[in-house]
């Protein structure tokens, strides 16, 4: 890289028109294999693409490519063109800093910029203001994060897909038999309670002994401690939280991870359907749905930060959602298997198309009915 | 923009309404969706809804070592594989310097060229049912593609996903009767062309369809930023293989077909003219190639590390500019990736093409702009 403007280096032909034609724009001369490239400050880009297209002797009508790129703490636009009448070409770059990442739209020159820039914006973020319908091109509305940033890797992706895989074999697992976790914690229970039983007896027999009490009342002594704790513990039972003590906590906080993306991703759908309900544009659109995520993720922050009593609570609430998707799941199961003996049975009675239809509806609305009763 | 649809006449009242025409439609060629709003049958505005084939195709490389990546490019534009991974090696061979030797660069030009003659072929084909034709025009096409596809066979060993380019040459040298062979398809290809002449070019309903239909001028399609045929058919003598000339085209003789209305008839004229232009230069290739030498530049690493750069790389693909823009910052992976779609940006403009016409030329006018969605959504 040198600065063109600074040194006295020679600049190619076309460069020194453009200096010619806007004197007081600052550019710095990139050289690369085939193209003379310009970076210019982002406040000038606008003027400089003006000149650029309508200067009789730029006269760069055609807009070939226009890449987004990502530099971590910049982003830059770069836009290759070439005139058609002079036959010479320029690659012009302007940068813009991450967390400010506007530029302005050059669509209203060439109209070939419209699905560049679209695709620069859904893939890195780059805002081109003036642009007059800047809507997602390739991917999904609402997506929430810009793919071809270097902050977005691909490794990572894969990580958290086969992360998802091992969650939904996990589900399915603990969807058959029900309960099962429990027996492995009452083990752990007696175990634990054995153990604290051993600690009151031998503190009791400790303390006896530093009363010089004799052998008979010692073992008085330790009994009636051991009762206390009994009525202790049965106490401590009979209180709703039980037991909030051996459960392995690994597999919960994944469970707890899937419970909290549901419910992004539910409060995203919401926000979504509200905001078009609205009829906000897509820009509006994500800023809506960005900002009732970080409301969301306040609220979430606060019920868990401030005190640690509230934890057992969410590891009581993330098997309920799982045993929920398990009932659904099973429901779900059910109604395919009613849906196909009806259809059996209907086509066995050499039924129309029709008939068979209204024969499985009834089969399933049945279903439904004893669903509620029971 | 003027529009040869007549004049309606609104002796019955009628609404719009919005046809979603695919994703998965025959006349879409691929997954492509458009909404159309049509008054009757006039097309009102267009909404074209691409994304269906995206796969990354710009991220993934930037995870892959230089070498990786040419089978990328294979994905891109899946009808001239040859020229999308010329364009790629291109613009390694630009940021490293490289050059390549005289006996590659006649094998990159023969199976490019008959690439392009491959991939026209294809789509006059497909255009021909788009038109009404049925299945004539599509056998007679695929009769000479699969000709050239057996010698693309022979050389790379793959129908499809080529593979075969390498920064500095290519992978391995070609069959013994190579030349041979490219004579044989050269003259199969030429009578084959003759054929679909004689069944298209003037037939009544063909003309009927096509001429006059969606003109395009100079102004707008540059604006628009169209290319290739599409280019060419509105007047403009504009072919990078010319007018910045890579690889080798400085040395052979060939025309530059151009249309004059921007129609869709022009457009098809450019293609059928532009594939006996093309065998013209693989004729020329095959005279001029060296009989053996080397086919790939020497002292190349096993893992390539061009010098922090960038460049942008295009060539003329069959669809028009394939362009390939690669920043470096000297490590074995590219910093990015960008691809240029040539039938991106011809897509881009399809709405301005589009409305003012019949719904059923609407199909046709997506027909001309031969579009592979691989490349439009990479």
């Amino acid at each position: 890289m040198s600065e063109g403007t600074a040194t006295g280096q020679a600049l190619p032909p076309v460069l020194e028109l453009l200096r010619e034609a806007l004197p007081d724009v600052p550019f710095e001369y990139v050289p690369t294999p085939l193209d003379p490239a310009v970076t210019v400050p982002r406040e000038h880009l606008l003027r400089l693409m003006t000149a650029l297209k309508e200067d009789e002797r730029l006269a760069f009508d055609y807009l070939r490519c226009l890449s987004g790129v990502d530099y971590l703490d910049e982003l830059e636009v770069v836009y290759h063109l070439r005139s058609f009448r002079h036959g010479h070409t320029i690659a012009v770059k302007v940068r813009a800093p991450a967390d400010d990442p506007r530029v302005p739209s050059v669509v209203h020159l060439w109209k070939a910029a419209d699905w560049h820039e679209r695709e620069a914006w859904e893939m890195f973020g780059i805002v081109f203001e003036g642009h007059p319908d800047l809507r997602p091109l390739l991917t999904e509305e609402g997506l929430g994060y810009y793919p071809l940033r270097k902050s977005h890797p691909l490794a990572e992706i894969e990580d958290w897909q086969e992360n998802l895989l091992e969650q939904v074999e996990r589900l399915a697992a603990m969807a058959a038999p029900a309960g099962a976790p429990e027996v492995v914690d009452e083990k752990a229970q007696k175990v634990a309670l054995a153990q604290r039983k051993a600690e009151v007896i031998k503190k009791a027999r400790e303390e006896a002994r530093a009363k010089g009490l004799p052998p008979e009342e010692e073992r008085k002594y330790v009994q009636e401690a051991l009762k206390r704790f009994e009525e202790e513990m049965a106490k401590e039972a009979a209180a709703p939280a039980a037991a909030p003590a051996a459960r392995p906590a690994a597999g919960d906080e994944r469970a707890q991870k899937v419970a909290l993306a549901q419910q992004k991703a539910e409060v995203i759908k919401k926000a979504r359907e509200e905001a078009r309900a609205k009829g906000l544009s897509g820009e509006e659109e994500r800023k809506f749905v960005q900002e009732a995520l970080r409301r969301f993720e306040q609220e979430a922050g606060a019920a868990q930060a401030p005190s640690p009593p509230p934890r057992p609570a969410t590891e009581g609430k993330a098997p309920l959602s799982a045993a929920d998707k398990a009932a659904r799941i099973a429901l779900a199961q059910r109604k395919a298997e009613v849906i196909k003996r009806a259809r059996e049975e209907a086509r066995a009675k050499g039924l129309s198309g029709e008939e068979e239809r209204k024969y499985v509806q009834e089969a399933l609305r049945r279903l439904e009915e004893e669903g509620e009763g029971g | 923009m003027a529009s040869t649809a007549p004049q309606h006449r609104h002796e019955l009242e009628t609404i719009d309404l919005h046809i979603n025409v695919g994703p998965q439609h025959p006349a879409t060629h691929g997954v492509f969706r458009m909404v159309l709003t049509v008054n009757g049958e006039l097309v009102e505005d267009c909404d074209p809804v691409i994304g269906y084939m995206h796969r990354g195709n710009e991220k993934l490389p930037e995870n892959c070592d230089y070498r990786q990546i040419i089978g990328y490019h294979d994905r891109t534009d899946y009808l001239a594989q040859f020229n999308t991974e010329w364009t790629y090696c291109l613009a390694v061979e630009k940021l490293m310097g490289l050059e390549v030797p005289e006996r590659a660069e006649y094998i990159r030009v023969i199976l490019g060229e008959l690439n392009r003659v491959a991939s026209h072929l294809m789509w006059a084909g497909a255009f021909g049912t788009d038109v009404g034709f049925f299945g004539t025009p599509f056998m007679y096409a695929f009769r000479e593609r699969e000709v050239i596809q057996d010698l693309f066979e022979a050389v790379t060993g793959e129908r499809m996903m080529y593979n075969y380019f390498r920064p500095g040459g290519v992978a391995w040298d070609v069959p013994d009767d190579f030349e041979e062979h490219c004579r044989y398809v050269v003259d199969h290809v030429r009578r084959g062309l003759d054929d679909l002449d004689a069944l298209m070019t003037d037939n009544e309903v063909f003309l009927a369809r096509c001429r006059g239909l969606s003109p395009v001028t100079p102004e707008q399609a540059i604006n628009w930023g169209l290319s290739g045929p599409m280019l060419r058919a509105c007047g403009v003598k504009h072919d990078l293989r010319r007018a910045e000339p890579y690889s080798i085209y400085d040395r052979f003789d060939f025309e530059i077909p151009v249309g004059t209305q921007g129609d869709v008839y022009d457009r098809y004229l450019v293609r059928m003219e532009e594939m006996r232009q093309s065998l013209r230069i693989v004729e020329q290739a095959l005279k001029q190639m060296p009989k053996n030498g080397p086919i790939m530049a020497e002292g190349l690493k096993r893992v390539l590390r061009p010098p922090a750069g960038e460049v942008y790389a295009r060539t003329e693909s069959p669809r028009g500019e394939y362009g390939v823009y690669i920043v470096s910052r000297g490590a074995d992976k590219p910093w990015r990736h960008k691809v240029r779609g040539a039938s991106f940006c011809n897509l881009s403009a399809l709405r301005e093409m589009v409305v003012g016409n019949y719904v059923a030329d609407a199909i046709i006018i997506l027909g001309s702009i031969d579009i592979v969605l691989c490349e439009v959504d990479r």
